[in-house]
């Protein structure tokens, strides 16, 4: 009996041995006959899924195809939040891929982390041309007067509103609420004349807690949002800050709100079924939500507090980075697909797939975008309220690495002003957390 | 006369012992040979990075986890001061008191009556412990369907029933009840099926000799089955603790610690800690909290609970 399980152990064992030596040589002729046709081999990490994945192969396949020198292969990695952390812990060895794709709050993090090469190295070597491309963008991955990764997909949130909700309120489809109060008062319209739909729902995300921030003209963080200097304290412990949680908590007295916590799926679901008529999200879900809604959806500017002039967004989104460390054949070729991803032509192509506004404005005269605008004119709302933003500490963002601690705070104090929680105290403890988070960072950045 | 004759006594004991002590040496290094192989998997994967991260908690880090500032004692006075890390503390002790006895009479009641010899218990034995095949990633998407605020199973049938809607994993005095309810339902599997197994290694001379004294079904239930069930009882009961203690997954997929951190076990603040504020420094002092932890658990569990196991 035991005799057998041993051959069979045995058995097993050489199946597996034989499966991994087979593995190996498979992946050695692999890179052989990639040596053979003389093709770079650009690793590529990002963390676009659903639609924008599917664009963002297809943007990738047809650059493989447009050429014979570089081979990208893009490789889906987890959402942004899981992406980083494994750069991190790879960064710097040869299992780092060339380029990755980080979002913006990642940005001082992956500059700190030492493993990363600036992209302006590159810039200077062929003086390529930066100008072309959006202003606002420019202005925030402009760090020091240099690039150190490359802009690629760049959002906005907005605000999506069912059309047809409003008709049915009496309200004017084509004219959304542009402050807080009216949203407010839509809601109790909403409400009013449909007791299955509530008005409005604002998701606990740190990233709409700062643009509702920034369209006020306020800062997160001193030193000029980390602009002129590392941060040392928060700066959104005012009225500015506050307002944001009030305007919830008169909501959600009203029963005007929708909770949907932080989860955005449930919140977008909720949309297209019809129980809420207003909410808050990334330009980017223009494609989704525009495509599956089965009423009108219309798209509108970030809402301000009546007593604040509007400033504008800071942009979010995702840029990429190139790996130090690397054959310098290797980062050119990721240099060159990260040009060609600027192009007017990709950039319309993204525009129009996602929602994703182009990050050079030279795309929005190509022919795809003017036939996507006749038909569905919401995707012009992110590109105007990008282009009447006004140039600001406040609007060109926050930058510090502990921003995700951040946004997990705010996060926990929305929620519990949602659940009936008291403003000032939710407020005033997440001021606390946030300082004290502040300074754990700067404390084991050993300065 | 009598030193001379001593001397080879002595002499040979000496020898002897010498022999004696040769003689375990070689036993102990034969018996360290064959514990080398686990002790060598041992030292790789559990006590080195026991270690390090033991090491880890007394200082500050970077983002790539590399140790910037001693700070001795500081990341235990900060978390154990910190009103967030005593709250996932609670709900983690919550969490593990609402599944573990959960699970284990659900999965006890379902291997009882799945015990019964009757036609076709094959298949229910299977429908019961198929929540074993879902991996939590799975279960926990369906669950979140069935929780959705507004088009999902549960909230329907109470608007149908005209009560008002719940925010399962939105309103803090739900959410973690909640969570602890998928719970429940994805560790039945595991749980039923050795219980089944139990069950069906009892003798059962032992329910033959009761039907003739005319024991009831009750009867038979508590003076036969549990006593003789106890020892897979008390290893389910053991590792269900240890498995409540460091739940991550559905946590992660069904509310991200969620409403106002009220279902934040240990487990996911200790991976927020360390993979989204790359402080690998508190992130390994919580660690080493909730090792001590389920250290003292187990050791408790052992001490008063075996006393009451009967081992057949």
């Amino acid at each position: 009996m035991i005799k057998k399980f041993f051959a069979l152990l045995m058995a097993s064992l050489l199946v597996i041995l034989a499966g991994c030596g087979s593995n190996q040589t498979s992946s050695t002729e692999k890179g052989s006959t990639s040596e053979k046709d003389d093709k770079q081999v650009v690793t590529f990490w990002h963390s676009m899924s659903g639609v924008p994945q599917e664009t963002l192969n297809s943007i990738v396949e047809e650059y493989n195809n447009s050429q014979d020198k570089v081979q990208v292969n893009a490789e889906f990695q987890g959402t942004y939040e899981e992406s980083l952390p494994k750069f991190h812990s790879v960064g710097g060895t040869k299992d780092a891929p060339t380029m990755i794709q980080v979002q913006e709050i990642g940005s001082m993090s992956m500059i700190n982390s030492g493993n990363i090469e600036a992209i302006q190295k590159f810039i200077d070597a062929e003086n390529y041309d930066m100008s072309g491309l959006e202003e606002n963008i420019v202005n925030y991955y402009k760090v020091d007067d240099k690039f150190y990764s490359m802009p690629f997909n760049s959002s906005t949130p907005v605000m999506y509103y069912n059309k047809d909700a409003f008709k049915k309120a009496g309200l004017d489809p084509e004219k959304a609420p542009e402050t807080f109060e009216e949203v407010e008062e839509a809601g109790k319209k909403i409400v009013k004349s449909n007791d299955q739909m509530k008005g409005f729902a604002l998701q606990a995300y740190g990233w709409l807690f700062e643009e509702l921030l920034a369209n006020q003209g306020g800062l997160l963080l001193n030193n000029d949002n980390g602009r002129t200097d590392t941060p040392t304290a928060v700066e959104f412990d005012n009225e500015k800050g506050k307002s944001i949680f009030e305007w919830a908590k008169r909501m959600t007295d009203a029963g005007t709100f929708a909770n949907y916590g932080t989860n955005s799926d449930n919140m977008l679901s909720g949309f297209l079924a019809g129980d809420v008529a207003m909410f808050l999200q990334s330009s980017a879900s223009s494609r989704d939500v525009i495509d599956n809604a089965p009423f009108e959806v219309g798209v509108a500017f970030l809402p301000h507090p009546e007593a604040e002039e509007r400033q504008g967004v800071a942009i979010g989104g995702a840029s990429l980075w190139m790996s130090s460390g690397k054959e310098e054949a290797e980062q050119n070729a990721a240099w060159e697909f990260m040009k060609y991803l600027q192009t007017p032509a990709v950039q319309a192509k993204w525009h129009v797939g996602t929602g994703y506004f182009a990050i050079n404005p030279a795309a929005y005269d190509e022919q795809v975008v003017k036939d996507a605008y006749k038909e569905m004119p919401q995707l012009q709302v992110s590109v105007q309220q990008l282009q009447a933003t006004k140039p600001s500490f406040a609007t060109q963002g926050a930058l510090m690495d502990m921003i995700p601690a951040e946004r997990k705070i705010i996060e926990t104090a929305l929620e519990t002003v949602y659940n009936r929680g008291d403003v000032d105290e939710a407020f005033n403890s997440a001021v606390e957390q946030v300082n004290a988070a502040i300074e754990q960072s700067n404390a084991a950045r050993g300065k | 006369m009598n030193t001379e004759s001593a001397m080879p006594f002595e002499y040979n004991q000496v020898h002897f012992e010498e022999l004696k002590k040769q003689q375990r040496k070689k036993v102990f290094l034969k018996g360290l040979l064959f514990l080398l192989p686990s002790l060598l998997l041992f030292s790789i994967f559990i006590f080195y990075p026991m270690i390090r991260t033991v090491y880890l908690s007394f200082f500050l880090t970077n983002q790539a986890g590399i140790t910037t500032v001693f700070v001795g004692m500081q990341n235990y006075i900060d978390i154990f001061t910190s009103p967030i890390f005593m709250k996932s503390l609670t709900s983690t002790f919550l969490f593990v008191l609402f599944t573990v006895p959960g699970t284990i009479i659900v999965s006890l009641f379902l291997a009882v009556i799945a015990n019964e010899k009757i036609k076709g218990i094959g298949f229910f034995r299977m429908i019961f412990s198929s929540t074993m095949g879902v991996s939590v990633a799975a279960a926990s998407v369906f669950w979140l369907f069935l929780f959705h605020p507004s088009i999902g199973f549960f909230n329907k049938i109470l608007v149908t029933f005209g009560f008002d809607k719940i925010g399962w994993l939105t309103n803090p005095e739900w959410a973690l009840a909640s969570v602890s309810l998928s719970t429940i339902w994805m560790n039945i599997g595991f749980t039923f099926l050795i219980i089944l197994g139990g069950l069906q290694s009892i003798d059962s001379h032992l329910y033959e000799s009761a039907n003739i004294d005319g024991a009831g079904f009750f009867y038979k239930l508590r003076r036969i089955t549990i006593p003789m069930l106890s020892p897979t009882l008390f290893f389910v009961v053991t590792v269900s603790i240890i498995n409540s203690f460091q739940t991550f997954g559905q946590i992660d997929m069904l509310t991200k610690g969620g409403p106002s951190n009220e279902t934040n076990l240990i487990v996911y603040s200790i991976y927020r800690e360390a993979f989204v504020n790359y402080q690998y420094g508190t992130a390994s002092a919580q660690a080493v909290i909730l090792f001590i932890i389920i250290l003292i658990m187990t050791v408790i569990q052992f001490k008063l609970g075996e006393r009451k196991v009967h081992y057949q």
